[in-house]
């Protein structure tokens, strides 16, 4: 019994692609100071429908799809840096992000062409926002116990159920919707659908969930005889597992699992100033050093997708790494800023910086599967399950 | 050379160092015993001349290839000086000297040179229990001078090191080298080279190490089954992997950017971000691997120390996360946060 092994072959993304990210930078650069912003620190959940649209402007969403659908038919490497800069120069990414990166490749793969043409183009444009309707009261990491019912009237569904977590809710046009079509909540996988669900749809109630840093991102999203025509399916009636886990796979491994808060790490250099003592330098350069890592993972996945791959274990391993690195991080600089931030202004803006950082950071490692499920994921790679 | 000849290259030192590097030899160099035919055929395979040009009678591969071989040499803990020959050999190539036979080591430190004459003293030299020469570089007046210097012209106070190899303390005293030549490799840069070839040696016994604990906690039963099908059993292992994933990819992003960038500055900081991150997980890797095999990974009996020392061993030498990362830290300080990801995306030091 051999243990597969874990390879991580270096990659360089390509010169396109590093051409691409020249724009990006200058574009931002532009941009960035002109976009109003609710967070002083934005990342891919703060969002800002100006600056998607700009974004939506340049080409650069939706930027894989094809033509027709206002695609550019890039690589998706090209992707991943336009992703890059947005994180890393922390862009205000949050109206578009789930639209662009799961929810337009899902219809391109299992929408209809209708809903292709209707939506695609709307999306790359930046002005159409999408959330996701997986998670309910009672079926979180377990999501294959979904209760939401969708039953089949003439011209298309009743739809009665509870959707919680629901990111942008409040302010997105679509919500992508898991649901039983058939058979009974203990049938597991079988007989599950996902409807593209008109957030303005009669009988569909959104209801804030404020989260413990007092944010409204969350929402509960509940269906009362809510009517969605038939023409509002995905893919096949039932094929909805089957879609979903291809869903939760697209890029386990994307930069979005360790740059979500890497201004903690920009502002703890501000505060360090230029002459950091040796052991201030040290531990900065421990945390540079495990970004630099988590980079050159992601990217060594990147390739090996590119290369046809699917390295499923090392995807989850980098988020994994990732996220936790994500929580290690606000707490490490704040007992260093502690110690050696150069002014005690600089100290005390660093600190609520910090805190902030920190309270977000239980997220990190519950969104887009728990660091449990992907530790189950890899242990089964491990062949230990 | 070619993927097809390394990979063939990689795949027999890999059996050779299964079947001749084993347990037994790996106890007997901590007991003093140096295992002379092990690093013997080591020569005839030509392993300390691959990176060394065919036209100075050496391998002709590359400083990938050199450092793919670390990783599995790693990989087998094995306990002779491969890495040190090989890195010696070529930095003497490449400062126009003729590499010669026999288990050599490099002496990374402070130096001086008056005259002919080497000066100064240098502590943890790996394998100076029973290296034939000392490899050197001396920095004067803005230039490198690379020095061999034999055995016998220096003074050498064992000092093994925490896995039981036979590290010392070298003193130079006036020494005369039997070699010296301008190099083209500067002492900073010795070092860097150094530390990724030990970075490459932890990637090769990090993952050795996650083999060795699934492949246990599969086979021991306790409560009636195996304990790998405890969930708790089950995540620390995939942690595990997680720091082991981390190692492997850093030290082989590194040693990709070294090969490129070329001998004399490639991969300058990806090296010593590499070195950082290795040594920063080693403890993980250590402390994770042991709880996951209990008492029977702790005894000397079994192998897993042999791998779980060296990485203690390994992190220290040729500097820690806290040097390499002070390194990182103060180029990243210095130039100022908008300065962070640009440098970083580029893999570069940011001043």
């Amino acid at each position: 019994m051999s243990i597969p092994k874990l390879e991580f072959p270096p990659f360089h993304l390509p010169a396109e692609a590093e051409a691409l990210r020249g724009e990006v930078r200058a574009f931002l650069k532009e941009t960035l100071p002109n976009i109003q912003s609710e967070d002083r620190f934005a990342s891919w959940n703060t969002p800002s429908p100006e600056f998607s649209r700009a974004l939506g402007a340049k080409g650069w969403l939706g930027i894989t799809w094809p033509k027709q659908y206002g695609g550019a038919e890039r690589s998706f490497l090209d992707r991943l840096v336009v992703t890059e800069e947005l994180l890393g120069n922390s862009a205000p990414a949050g109206s578009h992000w789930v639209a662009d990166r799961q929810s337009g490749p899902l219809l391109l793969k299992f929408g209809t062409e209708q809903q292709r043409q209707a939506i695609l183009p709307r999306i790359v444009r930046g002005e159409c926002y999408f959330s996701i309707g997986m998670s309910e009261p009672d079926s979180g990491s377990d999501l294959a116990s979904v209760r939401t019912r969708a039953e089949p009237v003439p011209g298309g569904f009743r739809v009665n159920g509870t959707k919680v977590w629901t990111s942008g809710a409040h302010r997105n046009h679509y919500c992508i919707t898991l649901v039983r079509t058939s058979g009974q909540h203990g049938d597991r996988h079988k007989g599950l659908s996902q409807l593209l669900v008109d957030l303005k749809t009669p009988g569909v109630t959104i209801r804030p969930i404020i989260n413990l840093a007092g944010r409204h991102d969350w929402n509960e999203v509940t269906f009362s005889d809510a009517f969605i025509p038939e023409d509002c399916l995905i893919g096949n009636e039932g094929d909805g597992w089957l879609q979903v886990t291809s869903e939760l796979a697209f890029e386990r491994s994307g930069p979005e699992r360790f740059m979500q808060n890497v201004y903690v790490l920009r502002e703890l250099v501000r505060v360090l100033g230029r002459q950091p003592s040796k052991r201030a330098n040290a531990i900065l350069g421990r945390l540079i050093a495990r970004l630099w890592t988590l980079r050159q993972m992601s990217t060594a996945v990147a390739g090996m997708m590119q290369g046809g791959k699917s390295p499923a274990i090392e995807a989850s391993l980098v988020k994994d790494l990732g996220t936790i690195y994500q929580q290690d991080l606000p707490e490490i600089a704040r007992t260093l800023a502690e110690s050696d931030a150069t002014t005690e202004d600089d100290l005390a803006d660093f600190l609520d910086v910090a805190q902030y950082a920190s309270m977000m950071a239980p997220s990190y490692t519950i969104q887009g599967g728990t660091t449990q499920v992907l530790r189950g994921i890899v242990a089964r790679g491990l062949g230990l399950r | 050379m070619d993927r097809d000849t390394r990979d063939m290259l990689l795949e027999t030192a890999s059996r050779f160092f299964a079947e001749r590097a084993g347990k037994d030899i790996v106890n007997g160099v901590e007991k003093g015993v140096w295992p002379a035919d092990l690093w013997r055929e080591i020569e005839e395979m030509g392993l300390p001349l691959i990176a060394v040009p065919e036209e100075q009678d050496g391998v002709g591969g590359t400083l990938a290839d050199l450092m793919a071989l670390l990783r599995v040499a790693g990989e087998y803990a094995v306990p002779v000086p491969v890495a040190e020959t090989a890195l010696a050999n070529l930095l003497v190539a490449a400062a126009g000297g003729k590499p010669a036979g026999g288990p050599s080591t490099v002496a990374l430190g402070e130096l001086s040179l008056q005259g002919n004459r080497v000066s100064g003293k240098v502590a943890r030299v790996p394998f100076a229990g029973v290296a034939e020469r000392f490899v050197a570089i001396v920095t004067a007046g803005g230039k490198s001078t690379l020095v061999v210097v034999p055995r016998d012209a220096v003074a050498i106070e064992d000092a093994p090191s925490h896995a039981g190899e036979p590290y010392g303390t070298v003193t130079f005293d006036g020494a005369t080298p039997e070699f010296s030549g301008a190099s083209p490799v500067s002492a900073g840069r010795a070092l860097e080279l150094a530390a990724l070839a030990r970075a490459m040696q932890m990637a090769g016994a990090a993952d050795k190490v996650l083999v060795t604990a699934t492949e246990y906690c599969k086979q021991r039963v306790q409560f009636g089954r195996p304990i790998s099908t405890f969930q708790a059993i089950q995540h620390m292992l995939a942690e595990l992997a997680s720091y082991v994933a981390a190692t492997i990819a850093s030290a082989e992003s590194a040693s990709r950017d070294a090969d490129e960038g070329g001998l004399e500055k490639g991969g300058s900081f990806s090296i010593a971000a590499a070195k950082t991150q290795c040594s920063d997980f080693a403890h993980r890797i250590a402390a994770l691997s042991h709880q996951s095999m209990g008492a029977m990974g702790f005894t000397h009996e079994h192998i897993l120390h042999h791998y779980t020392r060296r990485l203690w061993v390994w992190r220290r030498d040729f500097g820690s996360e806290t040097f390499w990362g002070e390194k990182i830290g103060e180029s990243f300080a210095r130039a100022g946060k908008d300065e962070l990801w640009p440098a970083l995306s580029e893999s570069r030091y940011a001043a």
